[in-house]
């Protein structure tokens, strides 16, 4: 199977080169997911920005074509475990097999060993199989009986959901939500877009099937670099801060930001400065990736068993955006 | 909208109170608008804003009593200033009942220093002092919270100690560098060309007084205000003197006013030597106060010199000329706020010599008046009988006078002979009746007499002797053959001093020694006062006797202790500017973000609510504005300085506003993007 790929950081010119690597990658997801440039930019962000996705919508809008026009795009190796009730962590792991001719254990590595995952409907599995996805995507490793397996770099995870049909389902933990760098939501294309699909339509090859890499996995892990270079001026550190404090203190919010969702704030702003190709973070990088990053971790007051609340916290923390003074 | 700090509304609140209370320590605010703006500072005090719920209602209130304002003005019942002063205070009353918003409390703090500077205009002194500290710490910090409060995001509770701390300790310092600045940075008076009305709380509505009319005003002997203060040598080493401090004396009585005929040289001297002085003089050092309100010089009797006469202005003390008037009177030529002297008195009745008398002077002595009451003279042969002797008998009749008749202050109005109505009517009357009545009936039976006015008594306070406005007092003064002008005192010994309340009386003396010293440090702190200062710093001390210590050449421990304070405060200051230095670049950027947004509103493009310039140059990015690529220019540069620390080069920022200042002018853009 796969090595994992050398992480090799092939140093990005400036941060002019890697706004145009993102760019490039953006319009050519565009070709396969039409009409959502905005999403197509932040799912792009968090990619570069080292951190899981989060999916959430409805059937049919074009998830799992986003996930797989980011492997084509990247050239990652993509694999996809479609999550059910019975689903063991094995079956995502992998497990030792025993071979008979040799008397000996071999380990037989599981579809998480891909540089991108995408874990279709993640909340339909039981919780002990969800959380065998938290040591992979929090360290990049594996660990079965005593043995640590290193996963393929650059690795991401990319889960859906589907917010509407919540019977059956094991709604996340909340250690397991605060992995996710972003939750984002594609909704349908706007009518022209939709009319556009149909004319196009010529065959049943779908427009992802013909995409061609325009990245590499290796330009992937450069870009990474280069976001984990980025300086972030004291000022904007405790704007972050600041807006995370008034999440705690909101009245509506029963709990607000965590500490890791300060810092991943902090690196999806990173990431998002590059498509200005700034290699500083500004006050509006942060605005533009706050309600991605914060929204699905914060725990409304309001929030019911297995209630949607996603619009509710989106408000909640533009609510929060505004009142909350940026630096200048 | 969270609810407002009730400890930063309380602070506002009260420093609004402290600002009306700078005006109406002037006692010119009419007592209705007191009443109203004391009755809403309660209630804010309390928590009670009842005119939240009516802004605009109650702000109509305030049109009818501008009115009666004006009415008052155009009726000249009223000072304009007064009137204007009072209707800052309604106005300031109705905003603190209103609902707090930042634009109220801006509106209340204004009308505050509007208050602040009516208080500066119609008093002047101490209590307008204290009260304008008051009003400047109390606004400080309620500022300073208010600011504080409006950085803190909305639900997060506004961190009130912390804030506090350094803002008192801030504001502390503030007051200290000003009192250092005061003392050390040479000064010019302002006060030139400014008369301001009477210092403190004024003259004291009574107490020595020019002329003596009987039935008159009479004396308040409840005012326990502090007219003279006197440090006397020998110490006497009681409490309460017992002894008579004379102003001047009277021969002339027209049956209802005394007067002066005896002789007015009208000489101006520096020095004046009554009479011939004696071994055992008692010498006085003597202050006479703001509340005195008259020029005559006070002694403790009987005055041999007085001398080394001081003037206290506004401009400070100066070396003046004493006038002598008729009836041993020595008057200070120059008005003043208050005046001191020395002077040596002789014991009474020690001094052989009665003083420079002519014939019709001494003539005088035995006066009376036209319409004098036969009975008077019948009453007082029968009190003297065959006594020879003008002190006996003058003793005779006045211990006659303190059993027959009773002390009171309760007068009623004028009375056409107030004598007959002391001696045969009322039974009853003050020490002026008491004085007059005794002098006359001396005269009657041929005694030489006359009436001394001035006060009685004498507090200790410290190592200094006060006599009050309610220690003023009338008696007489027989001429004994050998022995000159000996005191005796017809009112009864329980009513010669003052009888007012012991408690008003040590406030009053507390406040009036601390309106001295802020007098004495502040007011007439002088140029000189201030070389003064710096030479007491750098001199050698002295010893008890006066001369230099000899074991040192070294500047003394003082000197070196503010040395070290001045070192470390200019330690401090560099320090501060340095750090301000190290801040700048940020600073600037802030300062060109500033300007932009100011040129952008000017040419109708204010950011909106909460946009930062990030956002004002995307949005209009996104229209396609014509300013956009000018701006996007300016925005980078901005964000550049401001958070990627490529700091702006000098001059660059006046260069991007001038590139934005033409574009706006051109109405098309002059700059590319870069």
């Amino acid at each position: 199977m796969n090595a994992p790929a050398r992480a090799v950081v092939s140093p990005l010119a400036s941060a002019a080169t890697a706004r145009a690597a993102l760019e490039r990658v953006a319009a050519n997801l565009a070709l396969a997911v039409q009409g959502k440039e905005k999403e197509l930019r932040l799912a792009v962000t968090c990619v570069a920005a080292g951190g899981h996705l989060l999916l959430e919508d409805v059937p049919g809008v074009g998830k799992t074509t986003l996930v797989e026009a980011l492997a084509r795009s990247f050239g990652l190796s993509l694999s996809r475990v479609q999550f059910t009730a019975d689903l063991m962590p094995t079956d995502i792991l992998g497990a030792q097999v025993f071979h008979s001719a040799t008397g000996t254990f071999s380990f037989r590595p599981g579809p998480i060993f891909r540089q991108l995952v995408l874990a279709d409907e993640l909340n339909r599995a039981p919780p002990r199989t969800q959380s065998a996805l938290l040591e992979a995507m929090a360290q990049g490793q594996v660990s079965l009986d005593g043995t640590t397996h290193p996963l393929p770099r650059p690795f991401t995870v990319v889960a859906t959901q589907n917010p509407v049909d919540f019977s059956g389902t094991y709604p996340l933990p909340d250690s397991q939500l605060d992995r996710f760098l972003m939750r984002l939501s594609l909704g349908h294309p706007a009518p022209e877009v939709e009319a556009r699909l149909l004319t196009q339509q010529r065959d049943t090859t779908s427009a992802v099937e013909v995409l061609e890499a325009v990245s590499t996995p290796e330009e992937l892990a450069g870009l990474r670099a280069q976001v984990a270079a980025q300086r972030l001026d004291t000022a904007v550190a405790e704007y972050v801060v600041h807006l995370a404090q008034a999440t705690r203190a909101h009245g509506d919010i029963e709990r607000g930001a965590s500490t890791r969702a300060v810092l991943a704030l902090g690196m999806a702003a990173r990431a998002h400065a590059l498509w200005d190709a700034r290699d500083f973070v500004t006050p509006g990088d942060v605005r533009a990736v706050l309600g991605p990053c914060l929204a699905h971790r914060l725990l409304l007051r309001s929030a019911t068993q297995g209630a949607y609340t996603r619009d509710e916290a989106l408000h909640l923390v533009e609510e929060v955006a505004r009142k909350v003074p940026a630096p200048r | 909208m969270t609810r407002p700090l009730r400890l930063r509304l309380l602070l506002r609140d009260l420093s609004i109170a402290a600002a009306f209370a700078s005006m109406a320590v002037s006692g010119q605010v009419p007592l209705w608008a007191f009443g109203l703006v004391l009755v809403a500072v309660l209630m804010g005090v309390l928590g009670r804003r009842p005119f939240a719920r009516y802004p605009r209602l109650t702000a109509a209130l305030l049109v009818p009593l501008a009115g009666v304002l004006y009415l008052a003005v155009a009726s000249g019942q009223m000072d304009l200033v007064v009137a204007a002063c009072s209707f800052a205070g309604l106005v300031a009353a109705q905003r603190v009942l209103s609902e707090s918003s930042p634009a109220t409390d801006g509106q209340v703090l204004l009308a505050g220093l509007l208050m602040i500077a009516g208080g500066a205009a119609l008093s002047g002194e101490l209590l307008f002092a204290v009260c304008l500290l008051t009003f400047a710490v109390l606004a400080s910090l309620s500022l300073g919270l208010a600011v504080v409060e409006a950085a803190v995001p909305v639900g997060e509770p506004v961190p009130v100690r912390a804030v506090m701390r350094p803002l008192g300790r801030g504001t502390f310092v503030a007051m200290l560098g000003a009192m250092a600045f005061f003392i050390l940075i040479p000064r010019l008076n302002w006060n030139v060309g400014v008369r301001r009305a009477s210092p403190g709380l004024g003259t004291a509505t009574s107490g020595f007084s020019d002329t003596v009319r009987l039935g008159g005003s009479g004396t308040l002997k409840s005012n326990p205000r502090v007219v003279l203060r006197a440090r006397l040598s020998p110490d006497p080493g009681t409490e309460q003197l017992s002894s008579y401090w004379v102003g001047r004396t009277y021969d002339t009585f027209d049956g209802l006013e005394w007067s002066t005929i005896g002789a007015s040289t009208k000489r101006h001297r520096t020095r004046v030597t009554l009479r011939p002085g004696a071994d055992n003089q008692v010498y006085q050092r003597i202050e006479l106060l703001p509340a005195y309100g008259s020029r005559t010089l006070i002694a403790l009797e009987t005055p041999a010199k007085l001398g080394n006469a001081l003037t206290h202005t506004a401009l400070g003390d100066r070396r003046t000329q004493l006038q002598e008037l008729g009836g041993d009177e020595l008057r200070f030529v120059e008005e003043g706020l208050g005046y001191s002297y020395e002077v040596y008195s002789v014991p009474p009745g020690t001094d052989t010599d009665p003083g420079r008398m002519n014939q019709q002077e001494t003539d005088q002595l035995l006066a009376l008046p036209d319409n004098l009451d036969p009975r008077m003279e019948e009453l007082a042969r029968r009190v003297v009988g065959d006594e020879k002797d003008p002190l006996a008998a003058a003793q005779k009749l006045s211990a006659w006078l303190q059993r027959e008749y009773e002390y009171t202050l309760e007068l009623s109005g004028d009375v056409a002979d107030p004598l007959r109505d002391f001696l045969f009517v009322r039974k009853a009357g003050h020490c002026e009746h008491f004085a007059t009545a005794l002098t006359l009936m001396l005269r009657t039976q041929g005694f030489e007499a006359r009436l001394a006015t001035g006060f009685f008594g004498g507090e200790r306070v410290g190592d200094e002797y006060l006599v009050r406005a309610g220690d003023a007092h009338a008696w007489t003064h027989v001429l004994v053959p050998g022995r000159g002008f000996v005191t005796v005192d017809a009112t009864p010994p329980a009513f010669r001093a003052n009888q007012s309340l012991q408690l008003i009386e040590t406030m009053i003396s507390l406040y009036e020694s601390v309106e001295a010293l802020w007098r004495k440090a502040v007011v007439d702190y002088s140029f000189r006062d201030q070389l003064d200062f710096v030479r007491s710093m750098s001199r050698p001390p002295r010893d008890a006797s006066g001369q230099p210590r000899p074991s040192s050449s070294l500047p003394p421990l003082r000197a070196w202790v503010t040395a070290a304070g001045v070192a470390l405060a200019i330690y401090g200051l560099v320090r501060a500017l340095s750090q301000r230095r190290a801040r700048r670049p940020a600073q600037e950027a802030t300062r060109l973000v500033d300007a932009v947004e100011r040129l952008l509103a000017r040419a109708g493009l204010p950011p909106r609510e909460g946009e930062t310039l990030e956002d004002v140059s995307a949005r209009l990015s996104g229209e396609a504005h014509p300013l956009a690529p000018v701006l996007a220019a300016i925005t980078r540069r901005y964000l550049e300085a401001r958070f990627g620390q490529r700091p702006l080069q000098s001059g660059e920022s006046a260069r991007l506003l001038a590139q934005l200042r033409r574009a706006l002018d051109d109405g098309r853009p002059t700059a590319r993007a870069s």
